[in-house]
């Protein structure tokens, strides 16, 4: 089946979904994907109204991770008595995983959520694409069959779309929600655990520690610290940010390599056991900055230390939430 | 002055002749993919077929993160100060689109602002020449035709070029910029079709122009309405990132930082890059904050640029350089939200600015 | 003379660079088994300064990460043993922390063997001294810690 009519299919069903549920009231409002102003990107919607609901759209831009939105709540998901409303959320695999983790560390009620399941097929690449085609404007996107088209003034371009694909999709094996909770309904799956070689990241770990450094150094360059990153990050939710604390100041706020390393580094830490693999901080990094390589590191400390996946069920603790008598310590220093 | 031409393979001839006087050079480089302006020791670098670069030339002159000045302690006092002595060195941006350019005049106006003169920001503009060169083709997201700009616009450039394909159309504008085209004396004189040419450009690139925004009354609407429901759907979808403010060529807010070498007894006061989206911009101490949510925060920045410049400098705080557009990671689109804006019914007729 | 006396004698002689590792000791075993050490005369190098925490669960990553960035050279951190902990749970705590942040920064290319993590219980005088040694010679190894160094 052709990208353009399984987006059309997954469209349909998804606005069938949400119209009924605005229709018999289970929800008051539903979160989802518009189309974009500007080539090349979606725009998050909200809406209330059973006649709006043809404004979602599903196709392969939709990067943002939607469950940023319901933590901490926006104000105005309230009703007049200032009871929370009742959410419907469209969620691809990872944003269905975000909600699933976050209800897991209490910060959202999946009794007001409705997680709408729907069966990702992958985003595209932005930032690789804009550098394929170079400085020139592209004006439209489409796909069709298997390849995403780009248009602009004077020129077509053709990408196949497999190779164009963010590259945590690439390896991603939660495609559509895990039914883990009655909020789930729409195309969800059964899924307890994931099998996962973690091979893609195996050569940059037989990497020498200097070559790391090197990447690390070179990855990080161009790093503005706007925090686009962690503020696009569903996890990324606390009240004050550790570079914002000033009782002490831990680390630099400055643009110095190695400021901006230790900020990357740290958030790294605090999302171990956390991260769902939804690939928005790389969408939404104005330099374009891939965060794929650290994020599949951080999968792979916690499966294959804890066996442990963030965000499919609501009963196992993450492994920062909890600790065993027979945790492996082969790291510990010994004598000789 | 009469009209030079530069010749495209001539860039590297022109760089060695200006490295002679002027100790840093910017020009658009490449950098993983992002068009930037960076300091270049070699013409090679210069990028010269660019839409526009990815974070602003603003950059040159007030940069990330900046050194105000280096201190020494005994540990309980301050014992010396060590002030900055690179102001007085000379600076050239070459490259700079008309929409930037202007920018510069609109952050020099900010650091002159009231009884507090930025002396580190206006020394370095002082001894600043721009070389500006304009858009032949504008993008969709331009919009500097609808404040008062316009793509070929050479007001706000010390010399301007014009792309004419394999050479440049060289005009002196201001005093800065005449004394150094006289220096370049192996210029060529420009003819009558190059002249010609260029204004053709001009035009089209104007016509070109898809993106017209009708904000005459839009300084006069935000006055009254501080309250009204529509902020609240304007900025919904909005995360807070900060990217609209720390890649606009106007905004200027920064957070000043005393950093001091750990276990040493010398540090430095720097100030960084801040943005009035991030939610610790307003709060206290006592942990109160005004601006609590994007609605407020979103609302301040409109208001600010749209409502506050205009009564406190008489025009608008933005370029229309339209890289807010662009690069909002959630597409809250400006262009929507002075629609939106000016759908408001409630507008007072007085304080109608024209923009 | 025993062999242990010789050998500090001979690194303390040593006019080469030497390293400044700063250890976090949990207080109630590992401190004591430094304090024991010292008691007893057992020598090891003077290559560390000792933070006292009251548990090896206080260690925030923070600290690891701020002490390389202010130029440590290497970390060593010190707890009781799995079960013995004065507060039940904490070295388990912490030795989940330590387990992730080790990988990450393995990956980041911080070099294996900057940041050591160890059981010493207050009984075990000679055992601390000797992993404090093996710590300065990997330590000594790897050379000075330039990687966070801010150019000023």
């Amino acid at each position: 089946m052709g990208l353009e009519t399984e987006n059309q299919e997954i469209e349909k069903s998804m606005r069938d979904t949400a119209r009924n549920l605005l229709k018999e009231k289970q929800v008051d409002i539903i979160i989802g994907y518009t189309k974009g102003t500007v080539p090349l990107s979606s725009s998050p919607i909200m809406i209330n109204k059973e006649e709006d609901v043809d404004k979602f759209i599903w196709n392969n831009l939709c990067y943002v991770n939607l469950a940023k939105y319901l933590v901490p709540l926006i104000p105005q998901m309230k009703d007049s008595e200032g009871k929370p409303y009742k959410i419907g959320v469209i969620s691809k695999g990872c944003v269905g995983r975000a909600l699933i983790h976050l209800a897991v560390e209490k910060q959202i009620n999946l009794e007001n959520i409705k997680i709408i399941g729907i069966p990702c097929n992958g985003i595209i690449n932005r930032k690789r694409v804009e550098k394929e085609v170079g400085e020139k404007e592209i004006l439209e996107v489409s796909v069709s069959d298997n390849n995403i088209v780009v248009k602009g003034k004077d020129f077509e371009h053709s990408f196949a779309f497999e190779d164009y694909i963010n590259e945590l999709c690439k390896y991603c094996k939660v495609k559509s929600p895990p039914s883990a909770a009655d909020a789930c309904i729409g195309e969800c799956q059964e899924v307890s655990s994931i099998e996962d070689d973690f091979a893609d990241i195996s050569d940059f770990e037989a990497m020498s520690s200097s070559e790391k450094w090197a990447y690390i150094e070179d990855l990080f360059g161009s790093c503005t610290r706007c925090y686009a990153c962690r503020e696009a990050c569903p996890m990324c939710y606390c009240s004050l940010c550790f570079v914002d604390q000033n009782k002490p100041v831990w680390f630099g706020k400055t643009t110095d390599l190695p400021d901006i390393i230790v900020f990357h580094l740290i958030r790294a830490m605090h999302l171990a056991g956390r991260c769902v693999a939804c690939g928005a901080c790389t969408s939404v990094c104005p330099v374009g900055i891939d965060l794929n390589k650290i994020t599949r590191k951080l999968e792979k400390i916690v499966k294959t230390r804890f066996d442990f996946t963030s965000g499919l069920d609501t009963e196992t603790l993450p492994p920062m939430m909890s600790f065993s008598m027979d945790d492996k310590e082969e790291f510990m220093l010994e004598e000789d | 002055m009469a009209q030079k031409i530069l010749m495209k393979d001539q860039i590297s001839k022109l760089y060695d002749d200006l490295a002679q006087d002027y100790a840093n050079i910017f020009a658009p480089v490449k950098e993983k993919g992002n068009i930037i302006f960076k300091k270049i020791t070699n013409a090679d670098d210069i990028v010269l077929d660019y839409l526009n670069s990815k974070v602003p030339p603003k950059e040159v002159l007030f940069p990330k993160k900046e050194v105000l000045f280096e201190y020494k302690t005994d540990g309980t006092n301050v014992t010396e100060i060590t002030e900055r002595k690179d102001l007085d060195e000379k600076i050239l941006i070459f490259g700079v689109r008309p929409c930037d350019a202007h920018s510069f005049e609109i952050l020099k106006d900010y650091f002159a602002f009231g009884n507090y003169q930025d002396e580190i920001f206006l020394k370095k503009k002082e001894n600043t020449v721009i070389i500006g060169i304009g858009c032949n083709s504008p993008r969709s997201t331009c919009f500097c035709t609808s404040i008062n700009g316009h793509p070929f616009n050479k007001d706000d450039s010390d010399v301007f070029l014009v792309d004419l394909g394999d050479k440049y159309l060289v005009d002196a504008v201001s005093e800065k910029g005449k004394s150094l085209i006289q220096k370049l004396s192996w210029l060529s004189d420009a003819n009558e079709a190059d002249v010609q040419k260029a204004q053709e450009l001009s035009k089209q690139a104007e016509e070109s122009i898809v993106t017209i925004l009708d904000l005459s009354n839009v300084p006069a609407t935000l006055d009254p309405n501080f309250e009204h429901p529509i902020w609240a759907e304007i900025s919904d979808i909005c995360i807070g990132c900060g990217t609209c403010s720390f890649l606009c060529p106007t905004c200027t807010c920064f957070d000043v930082i005393d950093e001091n070498e750990p276990y040493g007894n010398k540090g430095r006061r720097i100030r960084i890059w801040d943005t009035c989206q991030s939610c610790l911009y307003t709060r206290e101490t006592s942990g109160h904050n005004p601006r609590n949510s994007c609605i407020e925060r979103c609302r301040n920045r409109i208001m600010h640029k749209f409502r506050v410049y205009p009564k406190n400098y008489e025009y608008i705080g933005c370029v229309g350089c339209g890289r807010c557009v662009r690069l909002c990671p959630v597409n809250n689109d400006l262009r929507t939200i002075i629609q939106k804006i000016n759908e408001i019914e409630d507008k007072k007729e007085e304080g109608k600015v024209n923009a | 003379m025993n062999e242990t006396t010789i050998e500090a004698g001979q690194v303390a002689n040593n006019k080469e660079w030497e390293p400044k590792i700063i250890a976090f000791l949990c207080n109630w075993c590992s401190y004591a088994g430094a304090d024991l050490a010292g008691v007893s005369r057992i020598q090891y190098p003077p290559s560390i300064r000792v933070v006292r925490v009251p548990c090896s669960g206080r260690i925030n990553p923070y600290f690891i990460i701020k002490s390389l960035t202010d130029g440590w050279d290497g970390i060593v951190i010190s707890g009781c043993h799995p079960g013995d902990c004065h507060y039940l749970s904490g070295n388990l705590v912490a030795r989940r922390r330590f387990a992730i942040l080790r990988e990450l920064l393995e990956f980041f290319g911080i070099e294996q063997g900057r940041v050591n993590f160890m059981w010493a219980s207050a009984a075990e005088g000679e055992r601390f001294a000797n992993l404090i040694k093996k710590t300065t010679r990997i330590v000594k190894e790897l050379g000075p810690n330039t990687k966070f160094k801010r150019r000023w």
